[in-house]
């Protein structure tokens, strides 16, 4: 388990991470989202050690991050890079021996995430002829290939084609399933949808909105209902579980209330009238993200970079 | 094996499969060959050039007096000839190169204070020694003979005594001493090839740090290792990587120098002790990883090669200091300049090893000498790993040593 408690980082005036705290649990995929500069990497470098907090503390399974837990870490780092004259397959081993990965368990993974990512040619070759996003395919196996416990991707589907971020999201699933606890910065909603179990929101270093994702959408989310339905609708007994009800004679649309559950406003309706058509329309992250921090977006896009 | 044997490995292997790396390894025996024998070949006794004799006219001389004096001018390959008429008159000669030089002579030698040679290369120390010595002595014997010595005693009455010195060492001993040219030239050796080496593997060092930063493998290194790990196995494996080079060159190009050396009269060996010996290679190797850990800092501190050099400079300079100083340190050992410069770390390893050979440091000195050279190597590396935990942020940035020290203190 990662437990941040209140950690604080200032790079001179700019404070990057301010009074940031959450917990993962294990085995789950923990999404870490925020709009550029928002202070998700520094965070990510906070919790491998490569920064250092001013304030707050890192816990990693109850104590601070020992020198031996680094093998049972696997991370990518937003900056990507390898060593420039070293075949992959080289590079890779070296990195996984690092970790003190047993060297025969190494060499059949590797062959079989390169097989999973179409690299199977570029085994023996070096960096230096990869294109962006395969070089970040060998880096996203480098930062797996010794089976760590936890993984630490820093926006690791930046710069994907369609095909590469599919591929990518399965491999993180099926992590995912393995038990693995998975902790990935994104500002890519879709995706972070998609595979997130509880998420964090940060914003100008500090926590925005936190929680599972289906938690934040009741929270946050205004869903709407659309109703097409013959008879007459007492609107008055529905108060306190919609708003902004716009009426039509065989159709209504109606936001939900804060805290008012969508079923329960169907079972009032169905001792009104006769319901032809019910839908929940959720809003998606993407819109939650928008309206939490399209103010500080804004503004935010001016600041420095992470 | 542990993180840091795997970091070494990597960096030797690195460092060893790398073209220049081997074409340098091949080379270098053969440029150290050339670079030992050119200069002798070149200024050394013309014969071994096979280039023609110096001719030299000796203008006024009477033509028994050039007779006597010639064969010890033959010795070093120099033709001289007794010619008559006016100095003036060869001077197109000389311009013309049918002649190298003319000397004056006057007509009584006995009386003579001061001979003009006049020829193109006013510097040839060689012709100009012999001269003075041959033309000297044979004035000085004129001379005695018109004062009445028998010709037979003159030589003899000449000649000055052999000087041999001995030092007295700090255990009482009286010991034969290396003359100032040996030591001269061992000390002048051993700064100038540390100087090339700090030079050529301190940047190799440098610039690999550097690498690690602009190519962004460091943040992936850091996730599994300690910044100082990394930084001891890079310097570790790069040195012995040198090391390697350093042993095939000497190995091969003291087997050339054998091989051809005697061919050219040269011998190999500056007459050093095993003692001194020992003292050479501990202060060699001393030096070489304080100047690395020194590289690996600028590495870390730098943005690009560019700056790396910039930064570098200052801390070459104190590379040349004992070279340029190399002349009072052999003379005035005991000068507090030159104690103080041999304890020093950055200039210590040169300075101490020439006080060591001309016997003036005391063993707490060349003990305390070593002991600061560690302590600051070990420092430096310490500095150089936090400069570049540091520096991770700073991409992009110039470097600020106040920066560096307030975040050096936060941590």
């Amino acid at each position: 388990m990662i437990e941040l408690q209140s950690v604080s980082k200032s790079f001179g005036q700019l404070r990057a991470v301010s009074e940031i705290s959450f917990a993962t649990r294990d085995g789950e995929i923990f999404g870490l989202l925020g709009p550029n500069g928002a202070g998700k990497s520094t965070t990510i470098k906070m919790i491998m050690n490569i920064l250092a907090p001013d304030s707050g503390s890192i816990l990693f399974n109850g104590s601070p991050l020992r020198e031996a837990d680094k093998d049972r870490i696997g991370y990518l780092p937003e900056e990507r890079g390898l060593y420039r004259k070293v075949k992959i397959n080289e590079m890779l081993h070296y990195l996984a021996s690092l970790k003190n990965a047993d060297r025969s368990s190494v060499e059949k993974r590797l062959d079989e995430w390169l097989a999973r990512f179409n690299l199977v040619e570029w085994k023996t070759r070096t960096p230096e002829t990869l294109s962006k996003g395969m070089a970040q395919k060998v880096q996203f196996i480098a930062s797996i290939l010794h089976d760590p416990e936890f993984i630490f991707l820093d926006e690791p589907f930046s710069g994907l084609d369609p095909v590469s971020t599919d591929v990518l999201r399965e491999a993180v699933l099926e992590l995912g399933s393995m038990g693995k606890t998975i902790l990935f910065s994104t500002h890519n909603m879709e995706v972070a949808e998609k595979i997130c179990s509880r998420l964090l929101v940060i914003d100008h270093g500090r926590e925005v909105i936190s929680g599972s994702l289906a938690d934040i959408k009741s929270r946050y989310g205004h869903n709407s209902v659309a109703v097409e339905f013959d008879g007459t609708i007492d609107f008055e007994s529905l108060s306190g579980m919609v708003r902004n009800v716009s009426r039509f004679p065989r159709w209504v649309e109606m936001e939900l209330a804060e805290g008012a559950s969508s079923q329960a406003l169907l079972k009032s309706l169905l001792g009104q009238v006769s319901v032809r058509r019910f839908e929940v329309v959720s809003p998606s992250l993407h819109q939650i993200f928008v309206e939490l921090v399209g103010e500080g977006g804004k503004s935010g896009s001016e600041k420095a970079g992470e | 094996m542990g993180k840091l044997g795997k970091i070494i490995r990597m960096e030797f292997r690195l460092t060893v499969a790398n073209k220049v790396f081997i074409i340098l390894t091949i080379v270098g025996p053969f440029l150290i060959a050339a670079v030992t024998i050119l200069p002798s070949l070149l200024s050394g006794s013309g014969g071994a050039m096979g280039g023609p004799a110096t001719r030299i006219a000796l203008v006024g001389a009477d033509p028994r007096f050039v007779q006597e004096i010639s064969p010890a001018f033959l010795q070093a390959k120099i033709e001289v000839s007794a010619v008559q008429g006016s100095a003036e008159s060869l001077d197109p000669q000389v311009q013309a190169g049918v002649i190298d030089g003319y000397l004056v002579m006057p007509a009584d030698l006995s009386k003579v204070a001061r001979l003009e040679y006049v020829s193109k290369n006013a510097v040839d120390f060689r012709v100009i020694s012999v001269l003075q010595g041959v033309i000297g002595k044979a004035i000085v014997a004129q001379r005695l003979i018109k004062a009445g010595v028998p010709p037979l005693q003159v030589a003899s009455l000449t000649q000055s005594p052999a000087f041999e010195t001995r030092q007295l060492t700090h255990n009482g001993e009286k010991k034969k001493n290396s003359d100032f040219v040996t030591v001269l030239m061992t000390g002048l050796t051993f700064a100038m090839l540390l100087y090339m080496t700090v030079l050529l593997y301190g940047q190799v060092i440098g610039r690999s740090v550097l690498t690690e930063k602009t190519s962004k493998t460091v943040e992936i290194m850091l996730s599994s290792v300690r910044p100082m790990d990394l930084l001891f196995g890079k310097i570790l494996g790069k040195a012995l990587a040198s090391l390697l080079q350093y042993g095939i060159w000497v190995t091969v190009s003291a087997a050339v120098l054998k091989l051809i050396g005697p061919r050219f009269g040269l011998s190999i060996g500056f007459g050093l002790t095993m003692s001194t010996l020992a003292y050479l290679v501990l202060f060699f190797i001393l030096a070489y990883f304080l100047y690395c850990s020194l590289y690996a800092a600028l590495g870390a501190a730098s943005e690009d090669e560019q700056h790396l050099g910039q930064l570098a400079w200052p801390m070459v300079i104190f590379l040349v200091i004992p070279i340029v100083m190399i002349s009072p340190i052999i003379t005035t050992p005991q000068a507090p300049v030159i104690i103080g410069l041999s304890l020093f770390p950055l200039t210590a390893p040169i300075v101490m090893f020439l006080r060591i050979l001309v016997g003036a440091a005391r063993p707490w000195e060349i003990l305390v000498s070593i002991g600061l050279i560690i302590a600051a190597t070990a420092g430096v590396i310490w500095l150089s790993a936090r400069i570049f935990q540091v520096g991770i942020l700073m991409t992009g940035k110039r470097f600020k040593f106040r920066e560096v020290l307030r975040l050096a203190r936060s941590r």
